[in-house]
């Protein structure tokens, strides 16, 4: 417990003291990384605890980011009334998708998510009446606290830093308790789960609604930081980065969704100097973390500490057999 | 009547390419159990391979066609090495965001080597057209639905009738009995990434003519190639030819008669509906473990 | 594992940082200009024309003696295929290079990302996206260098009429370009009295446009007007040709792109008309003929029109620069007070939006041939 209440210090002090000391570009780029971590965060109940693999993450973060720009933009609410809509409806949407979906496993949950978020695209970017088509929703609002708007990178992450804490405090605090140790008992072994009377369906629907509800508090810091969406901000790219970011940083672990969402934002753009063949060099890299920290960056760290884990036994295995410490 | 046979035969030439990388696909995940992201962008390696001998080495066509056939193979073999090898002891979303990772290497890789404009491809039957019914096609078009029948002829045949296609059945189904009867499961492994890359390059030969080469093709052939996938059946050989032809024809005569806005509703909206109600698609097989 | 986070960044912040504290302006040392552009992904098909001609543009202006006896020196930064590198490379230069001035891609929804940092900057900056929503969101900031999207669809509405068509289809591709393009046009058709007979779209990585085209058949329509990328509108003229449809058809300015154009056969252009931004033509002669011998002897390729709006906006920028420095404010005033700047492309002329260039040509090819040639200039009231 105190060492968890050290790390969220630490996380805290360190994200402020940047937020006053590294550039304004920095900042944005610490902003980006902080939405990506909201909701890679938010994955982590969904595929690190649950072990259900979903490549539709940016359609959520999509739902409530579209939620809130409409109501802003259209109905003159301001972005902390719509936030509320806009996260609950997205959960809300979560539970009505996740119920029919979630019987499916492995890589069939995988490809089922990734049609969903195709298909957000493709109504996204059609239904212009609502969404404005491809050309997007613009002006949406930024937000203020008590007066004080929080327009501007400096601001904006000393909230984004406040969201991440307090989103990161739930999803332990839900980690430690009954409904975490449930969600890893069946994605570990969904029978025995069953057996000792866990509700399995219930159970995994949970689990993906809680990552739909970060996907959309992301959605709504998005909205708000960069006051213009468009369907293509929400493909299925965005999906695959997001997974990455929690595959690369440590599956299973809070630090690792917020080490991967940082790592895997700032990578490009330090590759930047390489000049024309960065985005190459960029996917060679991201091959090489994979085969070289299997368990990712908090694995990896952990494991200096422990003895090496025994080998997976196969390639198919389900996510929640293989790495892990 | 003349309009819609037009459809159709346009909606199986779209369906063949479908259908082929997707056997692509499938031959892979069926032999190694990795869901091969990086799928679209083989068939976009095989087009420039076909750009490289044909347009740049100015090679006559059967040469041409056959040097970037090889030039899939070593590819296929490179892939293994480098990218299976490595990751295959790893779990599904590892492997899953790898080839992801070097899909995107792949895409940047051809973008630097032979730049962003689109090329064209020659085809053999250059300008032909039939005229059937009233309905134009060109004769290129079905010579793709045709030499897609004959890929998968020969593939059943090679599958079926040959040592090396039995013995990778034979992986395909359980990999420590393959080992335990002394077959060398590890060069057969290497041969279906050989085989996958090899039809994907066929697929990519095909479409180079009729839809011109572009380094940024291949994503989108991978997201219709995978509806194709889980329609038919997920390893299932059949089951990818008859998804291919699916999801071509749905996409144009969902066009033509449903709305040309959502019509790409219609192909990811039924891979969702079989992965709800019958997740084995069309022709499903039981998923086994591989090694 | 906090730690190791913060030592990864601030080894990358040290040297940004550094760079962003070093004095930009010190004397002799060139005036450092940004340039946001797509050279990674799809859009790098447009992208790299841009790279190419400001490169081009740089070594014109420093061969001429540069800005009063400094350099001028583009900086580029890739605005890849999403709006978020967009921004990050907009932002990242105005951090890093602290430019008096930056370049923008050509993609209207990047452009509209990037319109609040511009606001926040407070820079000049020229744009080439077509969407009329940009210029509202522009602060007065922004400055587009190419025809808006309303302005090349009411050209193409009103070549309709040249055309003796009156039962217009549309042929759309789903972006943000396509749809604007498309309501735009069918919105004028209507107003004078040729509503559409039917509007088809297709997404951008469509290759069969087949039902489509047979559908706008079937409605009757007598011309097809298309809103196109490079390569599909390329693909979609052969496709038209294929299924021997024999309507005049008349294409939005990407068909008419060297790009797409190098994909045709000379059939493929029968009846076709290109209402584009300029006509890009060493036949045109003078400062054209020079820029487009120089632009394929350097390049090996053929420039386009979207490329050589970019050359022309560092034209104007280096005579901004000559004229007021490199005072941000007073180069936006310079150039928002351009009202018939003679460039190679077009006289710009910018509008209190920013909007610079008030008309667009129809081209078509002489018959049998892939030449353009200019059949008429379209400058709408």
């Amino acid at each position: 417990m105190a060492l968890r209440a050290l790390a969220l210090a630490a996380f805290l002090a360190i994200g402020f003291a940047l937020s006053l000391s590294v550039s304004e570009y920095s900042l944005r780029l610490l902003n980006l990384a902080a939405i990506s971590a909201t909701a890679v965060i938010g994955l982590n109940f969904a595929f690190g605890y649950a072990g259900l693999i979903s490549l539709g993450h940016s359609a959520f973060m999509g739902l409530g980011a579209y939620i809130l720009a409409i109501l802003t933009t259209q109905a003159g609410w301001s972005p902390w009334l719509a936030a509320l809509p806009a996260i609950l409806g997205t959960g809300l949407a979560a539970i009505l998708i996740g119920v029919p979906l979630l019987r499916l496993k492995g890589h069939y949950l995988a490809l089922a998510t990734l049609g969903l978020n195709v298909s957000f695209g493709i109504v996204a970017a059609n239904w212009i009446e609502v969404t404005g088509g491809t050309n997007g929703i613009s002006k949406i609002p930024g937000v203020s606290v008590l007066g004080h708007s929080l327009e501007g990178e400096r601001p904006f992450l000393w909230l984004a830093l406040v969201v991440i804490a307090v989103l990161a405090v739930a999803a332990s605090l839900i980690q430690r308790s009954r409904y975490g140790r449930a969600m890893m008992a069946v994605r570990d072994d969904e029978t025995a789960a069953a057996m000792t009377g866990i509700n399995v369906t219930a159970t995994k629907v949970a689990a993906f609604a809680l990552s739909a509800v970060y996907a959309a508090v992301a959605g709504c810091l998005f909205a708000a930081h960069v006051h213009f969406i468009s369907p293509d901000d929400f493909n299925f790219a965005h999906s695959i980065t997001f997974l990455s970011m929690l595959i690369v940083g440590g599956e299973g672990t809070i630090a690792g969704a917020i080490i991967g969402a940082v790592l895997l934002t700032f990578l490009p753009e330090w590759l930047r100097v390489l000049g024309e063949s960065y985005l190459a060099f960029f996917g060679l890299m991201m091959l090489a973390i994979l085969i070289f920290m299997p368990t990712g960056i908090v694995g990896l760290l952990s494991r200096l500490r422990r003895p090496a884990r025994s080998e997976a036994p196969a390639a198919l295995v389900a996510p929640g057999e293989g790495a892990r410490p | 009547m003349a309009d819609l046979i037009q459809l159709l035969t346009n909606g199986l030439a779209l369906g063949s390419v479908y259908a082929l990388a997707a056997i692509g696909f499938v031959i892979v995940y069926s032999a190694t159990g990795v869901v091969n992201f990086a799928a679209g962008q083989f068939v976009m390696v095989g087009t420039f391979a076909g750009v490289a001998m044909l347009l740049n080495a100015e090679l006559p066509m059967p040469v041409g066609y056959t040097a970037a056939l090889v030039v899939m193979a070593l590819f296929g073999a490179l892939f293994y090495l480098v990218v299976y090898l490595p990751l295959r002891r790893s779990p599904i979303v590892t492997v899953i965001i790898g080839t992801v990772a070097i899909g995107i290497t792949l895409q940047n890789t051809a973008l630097l080597t032979f730049g962003s404009w689109p090329f064209r491809l020659p085809s053999p039957f250059e300008g032909m057209m039939v005229e059937v019914a009233g309905a134009v096609i060109s004769v290129h078009a079905l010579a793709v639905v045709a030499a897609t029948a004959v890929m998968i002829l020969l593939l059943w045949l090679l599958l079926h009738r040959t040592a090396v296609g039995i013995a990778m059945r034979a992986v395909a189904q359980d990999v420590k009995a393959a080992r335990l009867m002394g077959l060398r499961v590890q060069w057969l492994l290497a041969f279906s990434w050989i085989l996958g890359a090899v039809l994907a390059g066929v697929a990519g030969l095909m479409l180079g003519p009729m839809w011109f080469a572009d380094v940024n093709m291949g994503d989108p052939i991978a997201l219709k190639a995978f509806a194709a996938t889980v329609i038919g059946g997920f390893g299932s050989l059949p089951g990818a030819i008859a998804g291919g032809f699916f999801v071509g024809l749905a996409e144009v005569l969902g066009a033509s008669y449903i709305s040309s806005a959502y019509k790409d509703l219609i192909a990811f909206g039924v891979m969702i509906l079989f992965l709800l109600v019958r997740p084995q698609g069309i022709f499903g097989e039981p998923i086994q473990d591989r090694g | 594992m906090l730690t190791t986070r913060r030592t990864l960044l601030s080894l990358t912040l040290g040297t940004a940082v550094g760079a962003a504290l070093r004095p930009a302006f010190a004397a002799g040392e060139p005036i450092a200009i940004g340039a946001a552009i797509p050279t990674t992904g799809p859009l790098s098909l447009s992208g790299k024309q841009y790279f190419n001609t400001l490169t081009m543009a740089e070594e014109d202006i420093n061969k001429a003696g540069g800005i009063n006896g400094r350099p001028i020196k583009f900086v580029f930064e890739d605005a890849g295929a999403s709006n978020s590198t967009a921004v990050s490379a907009f932002v990242k230069l105005v951090q890093e290079t602290k430019p008096p001035f930056v370049f923008l891609s050509s993609y209207s929804t990047q452009n509209l990302a990037t319109a609040p940092e511009v606001t926040k900057a407070k820079i000049p900056v020229m744009y080439a996206g077509g969407a009329d929503a940009v210029a509202d969101s522009s602060g007065g900031w922004m400055f587009r260098i190419r025809p808006t999207d309303s302005l090349a669809a009411r050209g193409m509405a009103q070549f309709v009429r040249t055309l003796k068509a009156t039962k217009p289809g549309i042929m759309y591709i789903q972006n943000d370009f396509g749809q604007g393009g498309a309501q735009a046009a069918a919105k004028l058709l209507e107003a004078n009295g040729m509503a559409p007979v039917g509007s088809e779209a297709y997404g951008q990585n469509d290759k069969d446009f087949s039902a489509q085209l047979l559908r706008l058949r079937q409605k009757g329509a007598d011309v097809i007007l298309t809103f196109v990328y490079p390569a599909d509108g390329a693909l979609l003229l052969r496709q038209i040709k294929a299924l021997g449809l024999k309507m005049p058809v008349v294409a939005s300015s990407g068909s008419f792109l060297p790009a797409s154009v190098q994909l045709l056969s000379p059939s493929d252009l029968d009846n076709v008309w290109g209402v584009i931004d300029t006509f890009v033509d060493p036949s045109v002669g003078g400062r054209m003929a020079d820029f487009t011998t120089r632009y394929k002897a350097k390049f090996g390729q053929d420039g386009d029109a979207y490329g050589l709006a970019y050359y022309d906006g560092a034209l104007i920028l280096a005579e901004g620069l000559k004229t007021v420095g490199t005072d941000p404010e007073k180069l936006r005033s310079f150039i928002a007070s351009q009202k018939s700047w003679d460039g190679i492309g077009q006289t710009y002329s910018f509008d209190d939006k920013g909007n610079g260039v008030p008309g667009v040509v129809v081209v078509k090819a002489k018959p049998g041939t892939k030449t353009l040639e200019l059949v008429e200039r379209i400058r709408p009231a």
